[in-house]
């Protein structure tokens, strides 16, 4: 049923359901209603006088709630519209569902109308790996309402159903008698509200974790106008451009994430709806892209990472002092320590990107107090650099996970099994040295070293951080340039040898600065070579390499997000048209996902399926991917901060003719950006 | 050994320090209700910008965090964690989470029972 599955979300809440509007999950089926990483709903199955229903329309109202028109019976042959049913429903503290019934007919008609409920308060990671429940269940009915519940030691998770029109209860759902006149309608409410219960927690000492978890989000629909209201406008010749820039604004409302430490403040999560949690890497790297447009979430960003950033070692957590974490997790199993994300640091790369956003917030903001609220937590992620993560013993970044049950064996953003290889194919041992992680140590360093002597009035430090930094330059340039191709291999191995395939990693080094400026035109001739860029975009690994695969999930795909760090890397360079060009793939393949660009597309050249193949994934919209346009367009207008200013020097694909971006926040206030298309990037016509 | 000597240990070995580093943005009172047959015996931790007093006694804080003893003390030697507890309620916290969640960095890492091999080499 995966294709006529419906989705609605607020914060980490969130209904998947069939195109009826019905859930009828099975141990491994991933719908529900689900909230705080638990199925707090898996059977909910609307029948009228024992018949199930036939949708006829959804409607996507908002991210958080949705409308399905339905009619009784579930004929192949045709449809008896005696009778239409609407079932809305809005996602909050669980969900609210308006049941409406209408009679059409001119007779009275009598109707049996029948809800089954039931739970089985799953763990998301037990729907992703069909474990056995631990604990027990209890269903009660109590005041007009069904409770389902379910209890391990002192772990207590409950679902309470209730209705607004008089029902019958029992254990297993809810029926309706209901005598609809000529012509009549009939309505009721229903609540399934979710409670998260800890012993002794009968919230009367004031608000409790499990009441945080019970607030009521404030009028979304309001917050969703404001969120819009507050961003940049874009005015712009070509239209599927500013419905791929409405469409990113929205997804990433959707997508902000509150902690329950962070009052109403949010923060990118990760992806919807299985990834709406904190991740280190996501949250930062969308973050980064969404600055120009809504710097606010990198705030949020920075200082709940702070606050549970690693400060002992423990090797099931793969935590150390100083290190960013990777991901938090809310479930039964993270509750019972039989999963590490509580939460789970093993992620190299989070750490130093975390200086680099905390720099970056800063040059766009001018927030200098937020850099001195953070000094502890920037100084610590610098000290793990050099003291926790050099595995190798070479002074390079590494990572080897210590929970080998567990953990995670890749700590980079190319995260799957196969994703690191020789260029025969052949796979390296542990630890492993990636390219992009002395990158971003490089410009974490360079980052470092300006708030320091800014923010910290350490200028013994900043120097001290420069030295090292150029030192990481010389001495990268030399034992990760693969001679033969002119590019940078993607790691050493522990041996220190050269992980020799050629991948979309050296664009993320541009990014980082690191590159020699002597070895850049080399390296944007490989990425923009026939073997790398596909003409939508850079592959994550080049064709003819051992584990070439245009549709491996990265080692052949195209990411959207991996492409626009690409581009602000070829601007950093000043490759101004190459960064052209690669905005323009990006976007015009954006055109096709009606402006939601997918997590990852198919590397098979453009000239050969004239659009780009969606790579199947679970979440939709993925959060770097909905930032991935945001960054493009900084790219494009070449936006700049220099001191209490902001640069502009666009360089914009011709196809895109005149482009406006008006009310760009920052240090500056407000100011517009103005650009007219003038690089030829060649966009083939479709019809040929 | 008298109840809660554990916990109260804890705290008084971080008491002479003249500045806790990890919790110097917390100046706030976290009361911990350390529960043993069912009664609670309260201390009132209060931070200062990362300086640190306990005293033995119950009034308004603004987080309150309640387990049972033995818990606690399991934390302080590292053998618990605080957020999984609080996941699975054997940890209650209301008030200010965040409190919770910055006081909890000074407990000590798990005991490592063995030490990480170094090196997996190529297969190549």
């Amino acid at each position: 049923m995966t294709e006529n599955q419906v989705k609605i979300l607020e914060g980490n809440t969130f209904v998947v359901s069939d195109g009826r509007g019905d859930i009828e999950a099975s141990r491994t089926d991933p719908t529900g209603l689900f909230s705080f990483d638990t199925r707090f709903l898996s059977i909910w199955v609307l029948t009228i006088n024992g018949e199930r229903l036939t949708p006829l329309s959804v409607d996507d109202l908002q991210y958080f709630e949705t409308r399905f028109f339905l009619v009784p019976g579930t004929g192949t042959v045709y449809v008896d519209a005696k009778l239409s049913v609407i079932r809305q429903r809005s996602v909050g503290n669980g969900f609210h569902e308006e049941l409406t019934i209408l009679n059409h007919d001119d007779k009275a008609v009598e109707l049996l109308i029948r809800l089954d409920a039931g739970c089985d308060f799953a763990d998301l990671f037990e729907v992703k790996d069909a474990l056995k429940k631990k604990g027990a269940y209890a269903t009660r009915l109590e005041h007009g309402r069904l409770v389902l519940s379910y209890r391990r030691e002192t772990f207590s998770r409950s679902t309470t159903i209730s209705s607004s029109q008089p029902c019958t209860l029992d254990e297993h759902g809810l029926t309706f008698r209901v005598e609809l006149g000529p012509h009549g309608s009939w309505s009721t409410g229903l609540d399934v509200v979710t409670a998260v219960l800890g012993a002794g927690d009968g919230g009367e000492e004031g608000p409790s974790l499990a009441w945080q978890a019970r607030r009521l989000p404030t009028n979304m629909a309001r917050n969703l106008e404001r969120w819009l209201d507050q961003a940049p406008r874009l005015e712009c010749d070509w239209e599927p451009l500013k419905t791929t820039y409405r469409r990113s604004l929205v997804d990433l409302a959707a997508l902000r994430f509150s902690p329950i430490s962070a009052g109403r403040h949010s923060l990118p999560a990760a992806g919807l709806p299985w990834f709406m949690t904190m991740f280190g890497r996501d949250s930062i790297l969308t973050s980064l892209q969404a600055l120009p447009f809504a710097p606010e979430l990198a705030a949020t960003t920075l200082r709940e990472l702070g606050l549970r950033q690693g400060t002992r070692v423990d090797d099931f957590r793969d935590e150390d002092p100083g290190r960013i974490l990777h991901e938090m997790r809310y479930g039964e199993l993270t509750a019972f320590e039989e999963r590490p994300h509580s939460p789970y640091y093993g992620c190299a790369d989070a750490t130093p990107l975390f200086v680099v956003l905390l720099d970056e917030y800063e040059r766009w903001t001018g927030d200098i107090r937020l850099v001195r609220e953070l000094e502890l937590e920037a100084r610590a992620a610098l000290r793990w650099i050099d003291e926790y993560a050099d595995l190798q013993g070479n002074g390079y970044v590494a990572y080897q996970r210590r929970n080998e049950e567990t953990g995670l064996e890749n700590q980079c953003w190319k995260d799957s099994w196969d994703s690191i290889s020789y260029r025969d194919g052949t796979l390296p041992g542990f630890p492993r040295a990636t390219c992009e992680l002395q990158g971003y140590a490089y410009d974490a360093k360079v980052r470092g070293a300006r708030l320091a002597r800014l923010a910290w009035d350490d200028p013994t430090w900043a120097e001290s951080l420069e030295r090292q930094a150029a030192d990481l330059k010389r001495r990268f340039n030399r034992d990760f340039w693969v001679e033969e191709g002119e590019y940078f291999a993607i790691a050493l191995d522990a041996d220190g040898r050269r992980v020799d395939s050629l991948t979309s990693n050296n664009g993320h080094l541009l990014w980082s600065g690191i590159v020699d400026t002597a070895k850049a035109a080399a390296v944007v001739q490989q990425l923009m070579s026939d073997r790398l860029f596909s003409g939508w975009g850079v592959r994550t690994l080049a064709v003819g390499d051992g584990r070439y695969n245009p549709i491996g999930y990265h080692v052949g795909t195209i990411w959207p997000f991996d492409n626009s760090f690409i581009a602000w890397g070829l601007r950093r360079y000043g490759f101004k048209a190459e960064a052209a060009r690669v905005a323009a793939g990006i976007l015009e393949a954006a055109e096709f996902f009606d402006g939601r660009l997918p997590e990852a597309f198919g590397g098979y050249p453009r000239s050969m399926t004239k659009y780009p193949v969606q790579y199947p994934t679970a979440c939709s919209p993925q959060a770097w991917s909905t930032g991935a346009p945001l960054l493009l367009l900084r790219t494009m207008l070449g936006l700049e901060p220099v001191g209490e200013h902001l640069l502009v020097d666009p360089a914009l694909p011709g196809t895109i003719g005149r482009l406006e971006l008006l009310d760009i926040p920052g240090r500056w206030d407000r100011v517009d950006a103005f650009a007219r298309g003038r690089v030829e990037t060649s966009r083939p016509d479709p019809d040929h | 050994m008298e109840p809660a000597a554990g916990f109260v240990g804890f705290f008084e070995e971080l008491g002479p320090r003249e500045h806790e580093p990890l919790l110097g943005k917390v100046t706030s009172r976290v009361r911990f209700d350390l529960v043993e047959d069912g009664r609670p015996d309260r201390w009132l931790v209060s931070v200062d910008k990362g300086s640190i007093t306990v005293l033995q006694k119950g009034g308004p804080a603004d987080c309150t965090v309640r387990a049972d003893l033995a818990l606690f003390e399991r934390l302080c030697r590292g053998e618990e964690n605080a957020l999984a507890a609080v996941l699975r309620g054997a940890l209650v916290c209301s008030g200010d989470v965040e409190l919770l969640f910055a006081i909890q960095r000074i407990f000590p890492g798990p005991p490592r029972e063995r030490r990480l091999q170094h090196g997996v080499r190529s297969s190549r």
